[in-house]
């Protein structure tokens, strides 16, 4: 066998490689995230880059690289595989086909071919953005390189005779049980030099009795003698580098260099200077020299050592200065290598995961404790309860990152487009240090693109129409994050034109989505773009208009329980605002019972909570408005909604124990039913929170929420308070469910389903609407706003 | 051989390495209590590394704390080469001096 | 006598092209097309070196090296991990399971002489 016929394995092998990628990456839209096909995908292209990379088929691993390393982001979860991505690698692949054809006929590529390659290639790299990859071209570096620095040939007074170099060698103890032979490195110094003296080390060694066989107990001392330069030397040791004290000084290095090898070896036996002379690196007279040099050292009030060097003209100032420089920034970069562990995101998941149940676990202990009525226990379930509550913010704090990798990757789209569309526009980024989950960054990309692409294309004017209202021709997309009382804000903002309200609302009446008698407000009209099915572009852009409606956008966000919102000036620009949740493992809910049944109001959708007079539930009987405050708030009974039973007469049952779970008392407040003393009474009427806590399901409650600047109220008949709610995803068949974003497991073990809270009063407003246009047609008068809108 | 009493020649068959110089140093340790005169004879050592060079060191010097005797003999060219390269000749050869190459 | 040196890695090319260097250098090659293929070739045979890629079916390298550092015969032969430049931390990974030298793929058959000749006594 010879290299021709690796060559012809190299074809074959490409080949099929190219056929697989070509199979699963038809196969991968269907499964995006079946780890195999992607797998599939990325062994092909690492593959044929290795093996095109051993037969120095340069111009193969350089396309192949940048193909690699948006596939290696892929399977970090850091960009999803689109239908974009995919048509993008199937041109890839036909590509490197044709490469490879070239290879099979022994051509080499023309230039016709060289640019198709740096198209591709360039498509690909904005995938990457424009930080991370400008290495992408470099090849291998390089072990050898040719002669010894000047520096080091250059004899500076003060210098050592020898013209050899001295390497000194100190391993750790586990070096051979890592498989590295010390004598294995020495041998390969051979290779490119000569070692004049060795001297082993073995005062280390124990006796047999004693030793580990195993661990290394020898150090070396070598005289070594090679036009080689040090970073050469140093290429020798480049596997002990950390399992090894390696000193390599280059010939006529300084006696005070010695000194400071001596200096850094303090815990020889033999003293090493001995040793040095017998290498043959000092001369007998060198080492005396040292000596002295040493003890007057000794005698003074050690100022730093550079500074001794420089003032006895042993070293020059810049020398020192670039030693003490490159000394700072091995330290710096080792001290953040060290403050910093990689850690597998899945084990991060399933600690996250623990965690989830730690809550839970912690919750029933927390009811058991109370039901149990036992002081010590009850603040025992408490202090763990708070623990439990810290453990879980740092445990979530551990998958954020920071969102400025997403943003960076706009950089390219931007200026892809904007060359496309012909404006001069340029991205800039604001918070990118600004973090949030990681499940999030990853699902945001999409509907970032989206709005950033809208921004692009219906946003910014045509530079002729900007310099004609006196604005600055190039214009200006800004990326922006930041927290904002437990969200995230994550903003589009460009200073085009702004949204052209009354061509929206023509759209929309000519889709049908609204009647031309409607009277809206500035926001409901903006608001109107994320209706499906609705497009403001005059003329579908190749860019923007694939189908895919802001509708898509809104969706995206509200899966992730955020929202987005449009502030629009005209002539001024749009500013689209994603507000997210920071995390989507654990929310901070409110628990609230109907009849049996226990729900979870996101906490942070609350507004208050109002509790009905008898004649309040009488006045809004057969309504859902109800009086607040003067203004109408729209409701929904959830017991309605969700088609409740009555509760069975299980709040009387004698037999039914102290401590039997009921879901809608976590915190142990006693049962209707109960009897109550004639004190007890009297407690009550006098403290009407008591008797709201003592009595909850006799009133009808209303839990006010509001999203998206909505209110809405959902009578429920018990308030439990607050609870930490771990977020459980619906399965398959319950994910038609109205009105349920998932369900959670409350300490005693019921399940509580928690409210889609952005849904449910979605459905309020498009509820009051329709009837507000079916009970007043031409409304148009002067305020005419929907009664749902109460703000 | 030497022709006193209580010698012994302990044969070292194979490499002399990490992968095998747990073992030897048992069968060391047996021999050097068991003799005041040990030869260990490596014409048998297929392998030499770090790990053999310093087990030898280490035999050598238990050998010593006991006051009894250890001599390597029938060094194999593998072997020979690895002593040189270390320059423990020497070491093994003549105890007290330094020995120097020139 | 000649050390033998063993290549895992799912091209059958890289392969050759590495086999014929080391032999060349004068080594034995046994070569394996996966973790899978190497760890049923680890049967108690003398090797100086083993050579392994990451990425592969069937077994991948990382499990590959635990496995053959769990075995008495293999648990101190050196490793070398064919990593890439862009996974530093799966070099890390095969650093804390056993394999303490690397390559950067692509390389040129010179470069992995070099490495080889660092790790094996000649």
């Amino acid at each position: 066998m010879n290299l021709d016929d690796a060559l012809q394995t190299f074809i074959i092998e490409a080949r099929e490689l190219l056929e697989h990628m070509e199979e699963a990456l038809l196969r991968i839209e269907q499964t995006p995230d079946d780890p195999d096909t992607l797998n599939a995908i990325f062994r092909a292209a690492h593959t044929i880059k290795g093996s095109a990379g051993i037969f120095g088929i340069d111009h193969i691993v350089s396309f192949t690289h940048v193909a690699e390393s948006v596939l290696d982001k892929v399977r970090g979860a850091e960009l999803r595989i689109n239908s974009e991505l995919v048509a993008l690698f199937l041109s890839v692949c036909d590509h490197l086909g044709v490469l490879i054809g070239h290879v099979a006929e022994g051509r080499t590529p023309n230039p016709d071919v060289h640019q198709a390659s740096s198209e591709l290639a360039d498509k690909l790299q904005a995938y990457l953005g424009p930080l991370s990859h400008c290495e992408a071209m470099a090849g291998p570096p390089v072990e050898h390189a040719g002669k010894a620095e000047p520096v080091a040939a250059e004899a500076v007074s003060g210098g050592v005779d020898s013209d050899n170099w001295h390497i000194s060698l100190r391993f750790d103890r586990d070096v051979l049980k890592n498989g590295m032979d010390p004598l294995a490195f020495i041998r390969y110094l051979t290779t490119f030099g000569s070692v004049v003296h060795l001297v082993t080390l073995v005062d280390g060694v124990p006796a047999l009795s004693e030793i580990d066989p195993e661990a290394c107990y020898l150090g070396f001392e070598i005289s070594y003698r090679s036009d080689a330069n040090k970073a050469a030397i140093e290429g020798a040791f480049e596997f002990v580098r950390d399992d090894a004290t390696i000193h390599i000084l280059p010939p006529h290095s300084r006696i005070s260099d010695y000194l400071r090898l001596i200096a850094d070896l303090p815990k020889e036996e033999l003293p090493l200077g001995e040793i040095l002379v017998r290498c043959g690196t000092l001369t007998r007279a060198e080492l005396d020299y040292a000596r002295r040099q040493q003890a007057a050292a000794a005698e003074q009030p050690s100022p730093p050592i550079g500074e001794v060097l420089v003032e006895n003209r042993l070293v020059r100032a810049n020398v020192v200065a670039a030693a003490l420089d490159k000394q700072k920034q091995v330290k710096e970069h080792k001290a953040a290598e060290g403050s910093l562990i990689r850690v597998n995101a899945e084990k991060l998941d399933e600690h996250i995961n623990l965690i989830g149940e730690l809550i839970i676990a912690s919750a029933g202990t927390d009811l058991i404790a109370r039901c149990a009525n036992i002081p010590d226990l009850s603040e025992a379930a408490a202090r763990l309860s708070r623990l439990v509550e810290e453990v879980r913010d740092s445990a979530l704090t551990l998958r954020m990152v920071q969102i400025g990798a997403t943003f960076n990757k706009f950089q390219r789209v931007v200026h892809d487009m904007s060359t496309e569309l012909q404006k001069d526009i340029r991205l800039e980024i604001s918070g990118a240090e600004t973090e949030l989950d990681k499940t999030v960054v990853e699902r945001i990309g999409d509907p970032l693109t989206h709005l950033v692409r809208n921004s692009l294309d219906h946003g910014i004017e045509a530079a002729e129409v900007r310099v004609a209202c006196g604005k600055p021709a190039q214009g200006t997309i800004r990326l922006n994050a930041y927290h904002d009382s437990g969200s995230i804000v994550i903003e589009v903002a460009d200073d085009g034109g702004g949204l052209d309200k009354q061509r929206i609302l023509n759209k929309a009446i000519e889709r049908g989505l609204v009647t031309a008698e409607q009277s809206l407000s500035d926001d409901e009209i903006q608001n109107l773009i994320f209706e499906p099915g609705f497009s403001t572009a005059e003329q579908v852009s190749n860019l923007s208009g694939r189908g895919v409606g802001m509708d898509v956008v809104r969706r995206n966000i509200t899966a992730l329980r955020g929202s987005v919102d449009i502030e629009s000036v005209a002539g001024i620009g749009t500013t689209m605002r994603i507000r997210l949740p920071l995390t989507l493992a654990i929310i901070d809910g409110f628990l609230v019972g109907v009849a049996s049944s226990s729900f979870v109001v996101p906490l942070d959708t609350v507004v208050e909570c109002i509790e009905l007079s008898a004649s309040e539930i009488l006045a809004a009987q057969g309504r859902d408005q109800l009086d607040l405050r003067g203004e109408l708030l729209p409701f929904i009974r959830l017991k309605e909604l969700f088609d409740i039973a009555e509760p069975l007469p299980m709040a009387n049952d004698p037999d039914d124990e102290e401590c039997a779970a009921d879901v809608r008392l976590p915190y142990g407040a006693p049962k209707t039913g109960v009897t109550l003393t004639a004190e007890g009474i009297a407690a009550l009427s006098a403290d009407p929170e008591l008797a709201f806590i003592l009595n909850p399901v006799m009133r009808e409650n209303v839990v006010v929420v509001q999203y998206a600047g909505h209110r809405v109220g959902l009578v429920v008949e018990s308030l439990m308070g607050e609870f930490q709610t771990v977020i459980r995803p619906l399965g398959e068949v319950f994910t038609g469910i109205e009105g349920i974003s998932g369900f959670t497991i409350l300490g005693s073990g019921h399940v509580a389903l928690i409210l889609d809270v952005p849904g449910l009063v979605r459905r309020v407003v498009v509820r009051d609407q329709q009837r507000y246009v079916a009970k007043v047609p031409g409304a148009a008068e002067r305020g005419g706003r929907m009664p749902s809108m109460i703000e | 051989m030497t022709k006193e009493r209580n010698a012994l020649r302990i044969s070292l068959l194979g490499e002399l390495t990490i992968f095998t110089a747990a073992a030897i140093r048992e069968q060391l340790l047996a021999g050097i209590a068991g003799a005041e005169e040990i030869e260990v004879d490596l014409s048998q050592v297929t392998e030499i590394d770090t790990a053999g060079v310093q087990l030898m060191v280490a035999a050598k010097r238990e050998a010593g704390l006991q006051r009894k005797v250890l001599s390597l003999t029938g060094h194999t060219p593998e072997v020979l080469d690895t002593l040189d390269l270390c320059e423990l000749s020497a070491y093994f050869g003549d105890p007290v001096l330094i020995h120097s190459r020139g | 006598m000649a050390k033998n040196i063993m290549i895992v890695d799912d091209s059958a090319s890289l392969r050759q092209v590495v086999s014929i260097t080391l032999k060349g250098a004068g080594y034995d090659v046994i070569e394996a097309c996966d973790g899978r293929d190497a760890l049923g070739k680890l049967d108690g045979r003398k090797l100086h070196l083993i050579i392994s890629d990451v990425n592969m079916p069937n077994m991948d390298g990382i499990s590959f090296v635990k496995a053959a550092k769990g075995l008495p015969a293999y648990k101190f032969t050196p490793i070398i991990m064919l990593t890439t430049e862009a996974g530093e931390n799966r070099k890390l990974e095969g650093q804390s399971a056993g394999a303490k030298a690397w390559v950067v793929k692509p390389f040129q058959p010179a470069q992995m002489l070099t490495a080889v000749s660092k790790l094996v006594l000649p």
